[in-house]
């Protein structure tokens, strides 16, 4: 009895009470509703049968019926656009703030916590400013580029089909740049100083070090920014509704909002949990990596 | 021994104090669902209810309106549903359709205060599935066109278009990029507004929601296409609500708007220029008239265990109409309330126009799968509006999906 005792304070019974808390947490709020959904998928679901967990079976009729949609190759690609352009752009952005404030310069650290502000605003507030900002007529993006002279015509950003994606793009991308800066400087505070002071007396330059030193030893935090970089970016939903809401003719419909409209303004709820397995399978592709990348972290 | 003996004291004193208080006969609670905003008049009405009579209590909800479709079909999938709702009127098929709510017809026939005779027949007919009456209107709008008297004397047209081809030569002439000024300005988004404003032209065009892709329709889709390929109207009508739209009628930046009722108000204290209403243009000089029908209807949930008092509420609702419009400025769905005099002679010669107009106003639906219909024609209008589709072709894509759903 003491011994099983003693084993749960301290030995392979504390691990497993551990290990088992943490799987129930994840599995009551994570799996079940995950297993939920993929039920759905596979089930033919209306009002009265919404509150059952046993429907009528579809099989793959909901994915046929999702695939032949005239809008789904369309959402696909902005889905890609979307994600890659965001991720992209937020990386970049955040990899060179990071650099940038990684020099020591007075006041460095107070002002890279003030572009925090833009990560701790609501996506429902950013949509909002940013629609103002590229509304076409009276917008201030509009009037900066004409008074530079960089277009003549008023470009329409969230009505013309060849820019409305790059309008949420944009304003993602702005939301997005502040949380990876930080993880990023996280990782560049990390690197010991003793490497690029041996570097630089064996003579290599700036972008030797940064090359040689910097990336390899970001290795994993770069592979952990761009996976949550990617969940995080299938994820967002507010700027969506508050800039084009999918339009004009679903040219910046994505995936996440597809699935929403779907379940919440269609009421096809079957079809908007099938889009959201697809996502799933994507979403599941992007954790594989990310769980790799921090692996790598545990060892060294 | 002691401390129990004086708790057993105390709830029996507690019970019959309780018991004393609550009379004899037990109140009726019925539970309503409704949408949060309309400037208070659920609550207000609810509570006018209740101080006026003591056998029913109405327990009042009041919910986001992007909320509300998605509980009231959770709460009725597993039996909690309210005994009344207020849904917007193209949702009231999805229930009613599917017997969710309860048939009110006999009831409405005997009534004393109810008289379907005297309600416009767009916002009653939203309310009806197969022939029986599920539900009762609270109140109604519809949208016709404002104009810009200043810029239209400026431009030297006397008279408000009345065909689409006028209005399409009207806005040509009033259009004024160098001062900013567009012909007019609607609302195309992609989304429930955006079809609120097109069916009406397809209705005009001969149409109907089951019939989108009729010669009329497609005239009605071209004037729309003409009206953005020439920038006689912002593109951004693609992505602006009609309150944003309309808008920039107030500041001066269109000629023309195509909006509703609830523009009054703001319109009366913003716009600094003589403005007038007119009735939808109609495809040719006499043809059929249109328009867009809004609002909320109230029904009963057919498995609601007080149905006899539930219907008692919606007879109050009713009786209150005279109240809609001074109190809470919505329409009263019926033509036998005269609207009082507001003070501003724009306002009212323009509510006596929308008036006119509701005469002319179809329900979208009803069809349970109204938003699916809804979607088909709002992607039609997209595709056409940016070029990616001729009207043509979008329109008998969307005929498609529609024939699909309706059969």
């Amino acid at each position: 009895m003491s011994r099983i005792f003693n084993s749960m304070r301290d030995g392979v019974g504390f691990d497993l009470i551990l290990v088992g808390a943490a799987l129930l947490f994840l599995l009551a709020l994570a799996g079940l509703p995950l297993v939920y959904n993929v039920l759905m998928s596979f089930q033919q679901v209306d009002m009265f049968t919404l509150g059952t967990l046993i429907r009528p079976w579809a099989g793959f009729t909901n994915y046929v019926d999702v695939v032949r949609q005239p809008e789904f190759w369309l959402v696909a690609k902005n889905t890609l656009i979307f994600v890659f352009a965001s991720m992209a752009g937020q990386f970049v952005i955040g990899f060179s703030l990071a650099l940038f404030f990684a020099q020591k310069f007075p006041g460095a650290a107070t002002i890279r916590g003030l572009f925090l502000v833009s990560w701790v605003m609501p996506g429902l507030v950013v949509g909002a400013i940013w629609s103002w900002i590229l509304a076409g007529d009276f917008g201030v993006l509009n009037t900066i580029l004409k008074s530079l002279g960089i277009i003549q015509e008023t470009v329409f950003w969230k009505s013309d089909p060849n820019y409305s994606i790059w309008a949420v793009v944009i304003a993602n991308i702005w939301l997005g740049t502040a949380f990876n800066m930080l993880l990023l400087a996280v990782g560049l505070a990390a690197i010991p100083r003793d490497l690029y002071e041996a570097a630089e007396l064996d003579g290599a330059n700036a972008f030797q070090r940064f090359w040689t030193i910097t990336l390899p030893m970001m290795r994993s935090t770069i592979g952990a920014v761009l996976s949550l970089g990617l969940i995080g970016t299938l994820q967002q939903f507010d700027l969506f509704p508050a800039i084009t809401e999918g339009g004009p003719a679903n040219t910046s419909s994505v995936a996440g909002y597809w699935s929403w409209q779907m379940s919440f303004q269609l009421y096809d709820f079957a079809k908007g949990a099938t889009i959201s397995v697809m996502m799933f399978l994507l979403v599941l592709f992007a954790s594989v990596i990310y769980v790799r990348s921090t692996r790598h972290e545990v060892r060294g | 021994m002691r401390l129990q003996r004086l708790a057993f004291l105390a709830t029996l004193a507690l019970s019959s104090v309780s018991m004393f208080t609550l009379p004899a006969a037990a109140q009726v609670t019925v539970k309503m669902w409704s949408i949060d905003g309309d400037n208070g008049l659920y609550t207000k009405l609810a509570e006018d209810f209740n101080a006026s009579q003591s056998e029913v209590v109405i327990e009042s909800r009041l919910l986001a309106f992007d909320d509300l479709v998605n509980e009231a079909l959770k709460a009725f999938a597993t039996g909690q549903a309210p005994d009344i709702i207020s849904l917007d009127n193209p949702d009231f098929a999805l229930f009613s359709s599917r017997g969710a709510m309860l048939d009110i017809t006999d009831r409405v026939a005997n009534s004393d205060v109810i008289d379907t005779s005297v309600y416009y027949e767009g916002p009653l007919a939203s309310a009806m599935w197969d022939g029986k009456l599920y539900g009762l209107p609270k109140a109604t709008n519809t949208i016709a066109l404002f104009y810009n008297k200043d810029l239209f004397a400026k431009a030297g047209i006397t008279e408000p278009p009345t065909t689409w081809d006028e209005l399409l030569e009207d806005a040509r002439k009033l259009n004024d990029p160098a001062n900013n000024v567009y012909g007019i300005t609607f609302s195309a988004r992609a989304g429930e507004e955006g079809t609120f404003q097109f069916l009406p032209w397809v209705q005009m065009g001969g149409g109907s929601f089951k019939e989108v892709n009729t010669p009329g329709a497609v005239k009605a889709l071209e004037i729309w296409k003409t009206l953005i390929d020439e920038k006689l109207a912002s593109q951004d009508v693609l992505s602006q609500g009609q309150w944003d739209s309309t808008g920039t009628f107030n500041a001066g930046n269109a000629a023309m708007a195509i909006s509703g009722p609830w523009e009054l108000g703001r319109m009366a204290a913003d716009a600094k220029f003589d403005w007038g209403v007119a009735l939808l243009p109609t495809e040719t000089e006499g043809g059929p008239r249109s328009s867009a029908m809004g609002d909320f209807n109230l029904g009963i949930f057919a498995n609601s265990q007080h149905p006899d008092e539930a219907f008692k509420v919606i007879e109050y609702f009713a009786s209150q109409s005279d109240r809609l419009f001074p109190e809470f400025s919505n329409i009263p769905a019926r033509s036998d309330i005269p609207l009082p005099a507001t003070g501003d002679a724009r306002t009212d010669a323009a509510l006596k126009v929308f008036q006119e107009q509701l005469q002319y106003a179809q329900p979208r639906g009803p069809h349970p799968e109204w938003q699916k219909i809804s979607k088909a024609i709002y992607d039609a209008f997209q595709a056409a509006l940016t070029g990616q589709m001729s009207p043509k072709d979008a329109l008998d894509a969307a005929q498609a999906t529609i024939t699909g759903i309706v059969g």
